[in-house]
């Protein structure tokens, strides 16, 4: 696969992050939009390329937000791939800008939280959902990942207070974000351990909580970033994979097993050196299933390395082995906003290696890993895909 | 009362938790309400590939093995192993809801022996991940056929044995709302 050379990511923009908003998809998108023009110093015409991710855009898609926006973009994309969508979005348009179809493109993924929507989107999210899936309890997301962590924690040992430890962390880092919507409370132990249950093994603070919310940032090239004076970050390697180990009756690894090594290769970087990882963190389970299968701890010892492992921003906790993990609080802390939230890991890690995040700056972050997983078609997530990013100036 | 004011007032009084009867999630797709066609006579009926043999669960246009246009509905074999077993305590649905009122409403997932995995409603609250089970169909109270899973060694060979298992379930009833409307 080619490399990024000469393509950058920049500016990023979260925002308008609400539990429950009059408004639609079309002005989270917009308002990120605007807020990326506004700070890139750039004018709309400027702006070559859209791609738009979201769950709530109903009979609009990209096209109609060309027309509503005023932009006449020459290249435009829909990914709508829920955890991601952002990755994917990325892949599509750095590969553009590198072609040069478009010297900017802005990547977003915005979502809205009418009353009732999450319930309206569980219950017709594919039409295998809808058959196979949903009529059982219709728990939704719980009731499918419940059956995935159950046969987790039998096959490997691992427990509640396992996954408490990816929660409590990202917790913390919430805390010091100041968009997260959680980010107000504090979370104990005990608070984790003695929360409601909600399907199976999984309890309220395993659950992450829908909300509304815009992500997004800019791909140009790396004269135009310069150019501009903006703070840019690199893409040293990135890969997807959709409906992988479709043999495995239980989902318990996904796409990044298989593509890690190649990975890794390309960005010419292992494990050992990536300072910072951004996953997917729908559930805990899956954040172990990512930390596993990229290459963090082998399979099936997700569990001890969370327990070994510090995961603060600023690796103030007890243990000796640091590696700072979703940053901000991750969709646990922060809400899942749609499909924006497969973008939160991203602009994230544009946040920490651009050194502009504020009181969550992880002190030295030069490179991040960050994952995306998601779409339950009917018993499992279906798509993988993941990104290495380097600050600039490493 | 203008009309405005009375379709809010229609959609206020007819939110799913003031319903006197909740009923399962009635949706599906046009395959599905072959499935449920399919499921009427037998224990389990599902479609199978006349070009490979290959068992389509959930159901699809075309063979998930083959692409081939070739899947008919027969009479298939129920048992299966239980991969993961799990309680809700929460729903999105109001039917549920007023289930898990009482109990925690459980589901679970089976390995059939021909191939598919399949969610269903646990008919035995004893069963456990790796047990030996059957899995049937059957009508709930929104007259779409769901699937229950039972441990092996439980007769389902009648309707009347089937029966039994569902309305211990309390499936075929429509959950009432308590205290009236």
């Amino acid at each position: 696969m080619k490399d990024y050379q000469g393509v950058v990511m920049t500016t990023p923009v979260s925002l308008g992050y609400q539990r429950q908003s009059p408004h639609g998809a079309s002005w989270f998108i917009g308002m990120v939009l605007r807020e990326l023009i506004l700070r890139a110093g750039v004018s709309k015409t400027d702006v070559e390329g859209l791609a738009v991710s979201s769950f709530s855009l109903g009979v609009d898609s990209v096209v109609s937000l060309t027309q509503q926006f005023g932009l006449s973009p020459r290249w435009i994309e829909q990914a709508d791939m829920g955890g991601v969508s952002g990755i994917v979005a990325l892949r599509r348009a750095a590969r553009a800008v590198q072609a040069g179809e478009a010297e900017m493109i802005a990547c977003i993924g915005g979502d809205g939280a009418a009353h009732r929507s999450f319930e309206h989107t569980a219950a017709n999210f594919s039409s295998w959902s809808i058959d196979a899936a949903f009529p059982y309890g219709a728990g939704g997301p719980n009731a499918i990942f419940s059956l995935i962590t159950a046969r987790y924690m039998k096959e490997f040992g691992a427990t509640r207070e396992d996954f408490a430890r990816i929660c409590l962390d990202q917790r913390y880092n919430a805390n010091h974000y100041a968009q997260a919507l959680l980010g107000h409370k504090t979370l104990s132990l005990d608070d984790y351990l003695n929360a409601r249950p909600i399907a199976g093994p999984l309890h309220l603070f395993d659950c992450v909580m829908p909300c509304a919310g815009g992500e997004g940032f800019l791909l140009m090239t790396e004269d135009r970033a310069r150019h501009l004076g903006l703070p840019y970050v690199q893409i040293l390697a990135t890969d997807e994979l959709h409906n992988s180990f479709s043999e495995d009756p239980v989902q318990q690894r996904a796409g990044w097993a298989c593509y890690r090594d190649a990975l890794y290769q390309r960005a010419g970087l292992g494990p050992d050196n990536i300072d910072m990882l951004q996953t997917y963190d729908d559930y805990p389970v899956i954040s172990m299933m990512q930390i596993e299968d990229l290459g963090f701890c082998d399979k099936g010892d997700g569990a001890r390395f969370v327990q070994e492992t510090d995961m603060r921003f600023d690796g103030s906790g007890k243990p000796a082995n640091k590696l700072p993990h979703n940053t901000c609080g991750g969709q646990l802390s922060c809400g899942q906003a749609g499909s924006a939230a497969g973008y939160l890991g991203l602009t994230e890690a544009l946040r920490q290696l651009t050194h502009s995040a504020r009181s969550n700056q992880v002190a030295t972050a030069r490179t991040c890993l960050v994952s995306g997983y998601g779409m339950v078609n009917y018993d499992r997530g279906l798509c993988s895909a993941a990104a290495i990013l380097q600050g600039a100036d490493s | 009362m203008n009309l405005k004011e009375k379709m809010k007032r229609r959609l206020k009084l007819n939110r799913p938790s003031l319903r006197a009867r909740a009923r399962p999630p009635k949706q599906r797709t046009a395959l599905g309400q072959q499935f449920t066609a399919a499921n009427l006579p037998v224990s389990l009926s599902m479609q199978v590939c006349t070009a490979c043999e290959h068992h389509q669960y959930p159901p699809a246009e075309l063979c998930g093995h083959c692409l081939g246009d070739t899947l008919l509905y027969r009479e298939v074999d129920t048992a299966g192993q239980l991969l993961s077993r799990s309680e809700l305590h929460h729903s999105l649905w109001e039917f549920f809801k007023r289930r898990i009122r009482t109990k925690p409403w459980p589901i679970g997932s089976v390995k059939l022996r021909n191939g598919p995995v399949v969610i269903g409603h646990l008919g035995e609250d004893t069963l456990q991940t790796g047990d030996d089970v059957a899995v049937f169909s059957h009508s709930d109270a929104s007259q779409a056929s769901v699937l229950i899973i039972v441990s092996a060694a439980t007769p389902i060979a009648t309707p009347t044995q089937r029966e039994h298992i569902v309305a211990a379930l309390c499936l075929e009833q429509p959950a009432e709302k308590q205290g009236g409307i």
